[in-house]
């Protein structure tokens, strides 16, 4: 098993610096998942990572070796893209094999990987057909086998299953989630869907606009994300951001018809009068507490296991409710959102957190 | 009343499609027939089929070599198509793959040379082969004619439907670019090479103009020169002429009707 480290990655094209310096351990055997909105440069550093983009700046290490300058080939690593990327004159067992065969392995050897990945994946039945005769999810474990008959030190996986519908997804999420149990090899997967990171991550990095906003495990940043962004993009629905003043050890919220919220416990406590924002969880109003907000729901989604309440006061800004018990809600309902004080998050001025 | 119109349009239309058809199939109709009669009774405008065929093939074969001028045409349009494909292909590639700051430049530099009509650069072009002692060789034929900003053009379009990840992932598997170029590239654009063969092919192998300066002894002479000079002779021998009019048609079509499914396919778009 081969970990890598990356010391101040940077990547320019002429004078837009994408990738602002990345410093980043992973350890062997660690699955990490890229995530970010559209555009935060997280396929940029798995390409780079790749070989397929040149690094502008800092260094790459794949185990002990830097790879900065190392053809895609000998970097030890193996890709998995969105689109499948099969060669569509060959074969399946070809597609497998291709690697291998450039790398004038013998036959035999060939054959074997081949099999064993098709073992893996179930693909047994599928190895003379061509790509265009699979569905999309056969298409997508093909992509893997190819993958796995190199016998890498490192998977990277680029929004493998962007592609696939709900469903496969959900099942296809589960296979990759195997494989690293079945492999236990370095895996580096870029999403920007975050239940596939909550679900397969040890650890989460958090882009944006080229730069690492928060590394951790999918927990540590859904419990204790560093800013306003990562507290954001963590969690489904998003987190509810309320902009409010200091006034003692409260949180005067002017949205919300000055209603006023307890500051928790922080052990730095901004300033009396400073402007801040509350991020309070959609669920966590599932659990009642010793604070609350006054409001009026306006729509209710129903989803069966629970429902979500939007809710507001009086013209001010909407905030999401996740409620088990929420079936009997109706708009228009005037209720008491109750939560635990201790939940809420306090964000400065500028986003950071404070704690 | 609107039935009566409908019928009435319909009617013009199968017409005027039936003109069309008649004005596009029978000047080959013609040329068939032409090879089973005589001079006289082509001039005299007969379209029936005679019993002249023979004659007029021996009378073809008696005044030209056939063998020769056949192969002649057969090694320019060949050997031109192959070296076209090879050269434009790999431009037309490297294009698309390939960003640079000048790139968008030099590509419309390139197309706005498709402006220029091939008789403004003929004599500039003759006396550069002169000058390079390639007068009345195959050389002088091929060298223009390989670096082809149509087809350049044609292989750029077709390439940006090549999906880009093939190549990452050709690279990954530890492909070097013209590696990727000859095994995979290649055969995912077999559609869009049928039908460049074709297009270049058939522009090659019925080039008049070009090899009437540059070719001037017999033995170097292509089909399409031989056919023009039985036909502007004193006293043309129109079955013979259509005889070999039959023998230069045949290759383009063979060719055609080998390659149309990807041809067809090459036009509409080949990577699927």
């Amino acid at each position: 098993m081969t970990g890598l480290k990356l010391r101040g990655v940077r990547k320019s094209y002429d004078a837009v610096e994408v990738i602002k310096g990345v410093d980043l351990d992973i350890a062997p055997g660690e699955f990490v998942v890229f995530v970010g909105p559209s555009g935060c440069g997280k396929s940029t550093l798995l390409r780079m990572i790749a070989g397929l983009e040149e690094i502008s700046g800092g260094d790459l290490f794949i185990g002990d070796k830097r790879m900065n300058d190392v053809d895609p080939a000998q970097r030890g690593i193996a890709m998995v893209f969105q689109s499948y990327a099969l060669y569509p004159h060959m074969t399946v067992r070809e597609n497998m094999g291709f690697a291998l065969r450039f790398a004038k392995k013998p036959k035999d050897e060939i054959a074997q990987a081949v099999n064993e990945a098709a073992r893996i994946l179930e693909l047994g039945p599928l190895l003379d057909r061509r790509p265009k005769d699979l569905s999309g999810g056969q298409r997508q474990r093909v992509a893997i086998g190819r993958a796995i008959v190199r016998h890498p030190d490192v998977f990277l996986f680029d929004e493998p299953l962007s592609n696939l519908d709900a469903e496969l997804r959900v099942h296809m999420r589960i296979e990759v989630a195997r494989l690293h149990k079945e492999l236990a090899t370095t895996i580096i997967y870029v999403t920007h869907d975050q239940v596939e990171a909550m679900t397969l991550a040890d650890k989460i990095v958090v882009m944006r606009a080229g730069v690492v906003e928060q590394v951790g495990s999918p927990l540590a940043l859904y419990d204790d994300p560093d800013n306003l962004f990562v507290a954001g993009f963590i969690g489904s629905p998003k987190m509810n951001f309320l902009a409010g003043v200091v006034e003692q050890d409260t949180v005067r919220l002017p949205e919300f018809g000055n209603q006023s919220i307890p500051l928790g416990h922080l052990t730095h406590p901004p300033a009396q009068g400073s402007e801040v924002t509350v991020g309070i969880r959609p669920e966590s109003f599932k659990r009642g507490g010793d604070a609350g907000l006054e409001l009026t729901i306006e729509i209710v989604e129903h989803l069966g296991n629970e429902s979500f309440a939007y809710a507001r006061q009086s013209g001010g800004q909407m905030l999401t409710l996740a409620t088990e018990n929420g079936r009997s809600l109706q708009p228009g309902q005037r209720i008491a959102a109750r939560f635990n004080a201790a939940q809420i998050m306090v964000f400065d001025k500028s986003g950071q957190r404070i704690r | 009343m609107t039935r009566i119109f409908a019928q009435l349009r319909l009617g013009l239309v199968y017409g005027a499609l039936s003109l069309a058809a008649f004005v596009s199939i029978f000047p080959f109709f013609w040329m068939l027939v032409g090879t089973t009669n005589t001079a006289n009774d082509i001039i005299k405008g007969k379209v029936t089929f005679g019993s002249a065929l023979f004659d007029n093939i021996a009378n073809l074969f008696a005044q030209v070599d056939m063998l020769q001028v056949f192969w002649n045409s057969a090694f320019l349009a060949i050997v031109g198509t192959i070296l076209t494909l090879a050269i434009s292909s790999l431009a037309g590639y490297a294009f698309e793959m390939f960003p640079s700051k000048t790139r968008e430049r030099v590509f419309a530099v390139l197309l706005l040379t498709l402006s220029i009509p091939f008789a403004a650069i003929m004599v500039p072009l003759f006396v550069m082969m002169a000058k390079l002692t390639l007068i009345n060789t195959f050389t002088a034929i091929l060298l223009p004619s390989i670096a082809s900003v149509f087809i350049i053009f044609y292989f750029r379009q077709a390439t940006k439907a090549f999906p880009h990840e093939l190549r990452d992932a050709a690279k990954i598997d530890g492909l070097k670019e013209w590696q990727i170029f000859l095994y995979i590239y290649l055969p995912v654009m077999r559609s869009t090479y049928a039908a460049a063969i074709i297009i270049v092919f058939m522009a090659n192998w019925n080039n008049y103009l070009w090899p009437l300066i540059v070719l001037q002894t017999n033995d170097n002479k292509t089909l399409t020169l031989v056919v023009s000079s039985l036909a502007s002779s004193y006293y043309p021998d129109y079955g013979v002429v259509m005889v070999a009019t039959v023998l230069a048609t045949l290759p383009t079509i063979i060719v055609f009707f080998l390659l149309q499914r990807r041809f067809v396919e090459g036009l509409t778009g080949s990577v699927k």
